[in-house]
């Protein structure tokens, strides 16, 4: 299973994949993504049926651009927005009303075309509808504090408040969706060790 | 019929090591040395190495050596002559060799009234003409216990294509592999990427190791070309995860069937084992991959 990275896109932009336990301030340009989105608790139907279908697309688009010769390049981890309609904090809402898209980056060379196809071929192959879901959005989220936490998901709050502090310090404040990038696999890795970078843009207050 | 024990699983291998030791200058073959031990050619190899500390090839190269440093001190024989009988073409070849195990050369060693004739191997393994080995000690699983599990699994079809050459190179093959069946749409849901071993990267020469890249395929999927289908028997299997680079999971192996089988009770098909991938090795550092290890087991037998 060796292979050589042709393109990897979170090498290419290093600078906004910083992952350090103190929190530090990036700068995000624009960037193309994959995106699934829906309602209620992770692990949730779903959300394993949606994040089953993002991953079918992101190989299957990948692989029929490989199979033709074109660039190849490696498909990014998973990444994931967080909101909620009601409140600031979605964290202190029940999970049925957490609000989620689910993302995982994708060269710029990616278009709808490439969408459609692999919708088509994983349709065509009883793999099922949530495929239908998955789209191509854009991302500028700009000025960000980000930190790594390092531990299960539901001690994230202490992360945040981290972030919150730091950005208050410099006259910022939060604005926009709470973004992670999970960088480890939660049904493999025990919850103590799982890594996250945790991303949340930011303006001044 | 009883539980198979560590003391049956040294019985079957001390069985190998007596004929190794009486056949030092023949070339002794894997079904061979395998038959002798009721072992599967499969995992014949893991097992020993596991148990002795050393493959079967070291171990025949030690004891040759170790024969040649008894004839060294005992004989008057001429070092090109005790060479030969070692198995070496050349006497520098010897001469290297022979002085990486006991840290003099031949003839220094030949004249030197300290030397010692025996080397370290915590099997306690040596050369002694005349003598059939009786016992020997089998390794201590060391370090962290390792996480096994049982695991019963249904037949598995699969879709896959032959690799034959080094295994470090099998990439080319899954490069060729994943975009026919991905833009075919059987990558999407939850298909299993696998490997299946059918030699050991210790033993067998580079150039002929066979290796089985898989995806797991529905009915619906008809061999095409390159791509073949065969489905991986059902049944029980002993599970553990190898956490790292892959260069590194032939020493899962032979912790898995050379530790902890001998002390399970169990004992092994004669199917080879298969790999579980987790992670895309492209987008994944080496020392975050996680592969799942399945070693094929008997039924278990009615106590």
């Amino acid at each position: 299973m060796k292979s050589q990275p042709k393109l990897d896109l979170y090498k290419l932009h290093k600078a906004e994949y910083v992952a350090t336990r103190k929190p530090v301030l990036v700068e995000l340009k624009p960037a193309s993504y994959l995106a699934v989105s829906g309602q209620g608790a992770p692990g949730g139907d779903l959300f394993t049926a949606s994040i089953g279908a993002l991953y079918g697309m992101a190989f299957t688009i990948k692989m029929t651009r490989k199979f033709a010769g074109l660039q190849d390049y490696a498909v990014c981890k998973l990444e994931g927005l967080w909101w909620s309609e009601s409140a600031a904090n979605f964290a202190k809402l029940p999970k049925d009303q957490w609000l989620w898209k689910l993302l995982i980056r994708t060269p710029d060379f990616i278009k709808d075309d490439d969408l459609r196809q692999s919708v088509a071929v994983l349709l065509k192959r009883g793999k099922g509808e949530d495929v239908k879901r998955v789209r191509l959005e854009s991302l500028a989220e700009g000025r960000c504090v980000q930190m790594l936490h390092v531990g299960p998901y539901e001690k994230e709050g202490e992360t945040v408040a981290v972030m919150k502090a730091f950005a208050e310090k410099q006259q910022l404040g939060f604005a926009g969706k709470h973004h992670e990038i999970y960088l480890s696999d939660p049904c493999r890795v025990p919850p103590e060790r799982l890594k996250t970078i945790v991303r949340q843009p930011v303006r001044p207050s | 019929m009883r539980t198979i024990t560590l003391q049956d699983y040294k019985r079957r291998l001390l069985r190998v090591l007596v004929h190794i030791q009486q056949h030092l200058d023949d070339a002794l073959g894997l079904h061979e040395l395998a038959g002798l031990a009721c072992f599967s050619p499969y995992h014949f190899h893991r097992i020993f190495k596991g148990m002795v500390g050393e493959s079967v090839k070291e171990h025949i190269r030690r004891l040759r050596l170790e024969r040649a440093a008894s004839r060294l001190k005992l004989s008057t024989a001429p070092v090109t002559d005790i060479a030969f009988d070692a198995g070496y073409g050349s006497h520098e070849a010897f001469t290297r060799s022979f002085r990486a195990v006991f840290g003099a050369s031949p003839t220094q060693f030949r004249s030197s009234t300290k030397s010692r004739i025996t080397t370290t191997a915590r099997s306690g393994l040596h050369y002694r003409a005349g003598k059939p080995v009786s016992d020997f000690k089998a390794t201590q699983p060391g370090g962290k216990s390792m996480k096994v599990k049982i695991e019963s699994k249904e037949p598995l079809r699969v879709a896959f294509m032959r690799h034959v050459g080094p295994y470090d190179e099998v990439g080319a093959t899954w490069d060729k592999l994943l975009p026919r069946l991905g833009k075919e749409g059987l990558l999407g849901g939850d298909v299993l990427i696998l490997g299946i071993c059918h030699d050991d990267p210790e033993v067998t020469p580079p150039e002929k190791i066979r290796y089985d890249a898989c995806v797991t395929v529905d009915e619906s999927f008809v061999p095409e070309g390159e791509i073949g289908v065969q489905v991986i028997p059902g049944g029980e299997y002993a599970v553990t995860t190898h956490f790292g680079p892959y260069q590194k999971l032939g020493d899962t192996y032979t912790r898995l069937l050379g530790q902890w089988l001998p002390r399970s009770g169990r004992e092994l098909r004669s199917t080879p084992c298969f790999e579980v991938y987790f992670n895309d090795p492209q987008s994944t550092e080496p020392e975050d991959l996680l592969t799942d290890i399945y070693a094929p087991l008997q039924t278990k037998p009615r106590t």
